[in-house]
């Protein structure tokens, strides 16, 4: 008998599954689903444009698709409750002998202040994502940088914003970045931008190599404020020496200043017009306070639930969490289990972890007649496949800009017509 | 002949590598392929040709991987004299520090008397190249090399 598993999620914590569990278990039908009629969730949408590095690890998840069997099913909505969706997590689970969940966690932690929705503040997800040309980002409303800019975070989600809003247009060659996005940042000729961290920088989230990657860009100045807070004075800390690398730039002539503040907290946003003009932020025992005058601010402070799958509910009941063990048959990996920590190849141990887990009661699980995959058919005629990937992933490839990897369709619309052979979809 | 490809990765890149080179020379030697991580180098036959295959990850560091086994190595006084070896590489080229996981691992057995076979060879993750077209053509002369060593000796 031939278990069916629904991985749900085609990032790197859901193909990093597959691949584990096929090494545990080769006699298993493994199907990836996702929301996006196309596969690679963060790799392609996620980890910035100009890390090409790191997306190589696609080569690895592709392979899964092209040689080990793997299916891919995109345009399927999975949903509990109210959310909408194609299918609920339920029918999904009556159709299939292992559902995992591997969806992420995609949202924009709050930092809740005042002034967080004015317009000009912006969400480091939304603003990647949008970068990153994800459908679902089409018409998502943009604030256009300005001169003076503010970052609110650490981590390294902030530096890849920060590399981005300081890069020029020019040296985005080998990368897939959007030119509309690159030339629209370019245009702005941002003057200052602010990075506000609220540790000291000697236990700051960012990797040292991020901080070093941003200074390679011509024209920039750096200033780098609050180094004497807590033990950051250790030269021999490698975040604190590649900030006095970065310190040590002298631009022949600068076209942007960048500075790093530690030890701050932000306190709230201000505006005219519902348009943020500055920001403010305070010592954490409140014995300072200083006004940053901003047009543009990122808040890039970690990532939340969407709750589209009833993921808290689900964590607080798991069976064995640890191991990603929700229910009877019902697994979570990555994020989506341990929550917005850790990269990606901290997530391939996570899967893992899990895949064990799995192969582990699927010895013990009992007969059944699941249909898989062919109980979605059925059901929907909208799915993609891996071929309509590949006829997307040409397309993109043929019509790049010079000096591109890429040109993503940027629209589910345009994606659907490559991927279905269709002019109108049924959507 | 009898060769041993050991592998340091941290996101499986290098993993994926090996098992690319079992199936394009598995058939004509008797490899066996294993993660570092699982690997003391006390117990590494010195006898058998090793092939290493290292990323670098984060500042030029070691891969998770290859940590566990490079530490050891490095806190003990293991003679590796005797082991002929070959390294090669995984990096990108976008950062100053690119190879140095291999150049590290590499250095470290040197200091231990292994003997290293030929030039450790880098596969660019910013090249036109994939990892296996430019890993085939380098272990064939390696093993060639390392073949022609066993004769002489």
């Amino acid at each position: 008998m031939t278990r069916k598993i629904a991985i749900i999620g085609a990032g790197p914590s859901g193909c990093y599954l597959a691949q584990a569990l096929l090494k545990q278990d080769a006699t298993v039908e493994i199907d990836i689903i996702d929301r996006l009629p196309v596969p690679f969730g963060l790799v392609r949408y996620g980890v910035a444009p100009d890390h090409q590095g790191t997306k190589a690890v696609s080569r690895q998840f592709a392979r899964l698709f092209e040689r080990q069997g793997v299916n891919f099913i995109g345009n399927l909505d999975i949903c509990t409750g109210a959310h909408g969706g194609d299918i609920s997590l339920d029918e999904l689970r009556a159709i299939y002998d292992v559902v995992v969940l591997a969806t992420g966690l995609s949202s924009d932690r709050k930092l809740g202040i005042a002034g967080e929705y004015l317009q000009g503040v912006v969400g480091s997800g939304v603003l990647t994502r949008a970068w990153n040309d994800h459908p679902d980002s089409e018409k998502a409303e943009l604030p256009v940088p300005g001169k003076q800019l503010a970052i609110i975070g650490n981590g390294n989600v902030a530096m890849d914003v920060l590399r981005i809003l300081s890069k020029q247009d020019h040296e985005y060659d080998g990368s897939d970045f959007g030119s509309h996005h690159a030339e629209s940042i370019a245009a702005a000729k941002v003057e200052r931008i602010e990075v506000i961290g609220r540790s000291p920088a000697g236990i700051a989230k960012f990797d040292p190599v991020m901080v070093k990657e941003i200074g390679k860009s011509a024209g920039l100045k750096f200033e780098i404020h609050d180094l004497d807070l807590g033990d950051a004075s250790d030269a021999e800390n490698p975040k604190i020496a590649a900030l006095n690398g970065l310190a040590e730039i002298e631009p022949d002539e600068t076209r942007c200043t960048i500075s790093f503040r530690f030890g701050w907290s932000p306190v709230s946003f201000v505006g005219t017009d519902g348009n943020l003009t500055a920001l403010h932020i305070a010592r954490a025992d409140g014995s300072e306070t200083l006004e940053l005058p901003c047009d543009m601010a990122v808040t890039a402070v970690g990532f939340s639930d969407d709750q589209r799958l009833g993921r808290m509910d689900l964590i607080d009941s798991a069976a064995d969490l640890g191991n990603g063990r929700l229910d009877d048959g019902l697994y979570a990996a990555g994020w989506f289990r341990r929550g917005p920590q850790g990269t990606i190849p901290d997530n391939r141990s996570d899967s893992q972890v899990v895949a064990a887990a799995i192969a582990q009661d699927l010895a013990n699980m009992p007969e059944s007649n699941a249909p898989g995959r062919e109980g979605l058919f059925a059901r929907f005629d909208h799915l993609t496949d891996y071929a309509a990937w590949q006829r997307i992933d040409e397309h993109e490839r043929a019509s790049c800009a010079e000096g591109r990897l890429r040109n993503k369709l940027r629209t589910r619309r345009d994606m659907l017509k490559l991927a279905l052979n269709v002019t109108e979809t049924t959507q | 002949m009898k060769i041993n490809i050991l592998y340091g990765t941290e996101t499986g890149n290098s993993e994926m590598l090996c098992e690319d080179l079992e199936s394009e020379f598995g058939d004509d030697h008797e490899l066996e392929i294993m993660n570092l991580a699982e690997v003391d180098p006390a117990d590494l036959d010195l006898s058998v040709f090793h092939v290493f295959v290292s990323s670098s990850y984060g500042d030029g560091e070691l891969p998770a991987s290859a940590k566990p086994f490079a530490e050891k190595l490095d806190n003990s006084d293991t003679d590796l004299a005797g082991l002929s070896f070959a390294i090669f590489g995984l990096g990108d080229s976008d950062y100053e520090t690119f190879g140095q996981g291999s150049e590290q691992l590499a250095d470290m057995l040197v200091k231990h008397n292994a003997q290293q076979v030929g030039p450790r060879v880098i596969h660019d993750a910013q090249g036109d190249d994939l990892a296996e077209d430019v890993a085939f053509p380098w272990f064939a002369e390696r093993v060639a090399e390392a073949e022609a060593m066993s004769d002489a000796a």
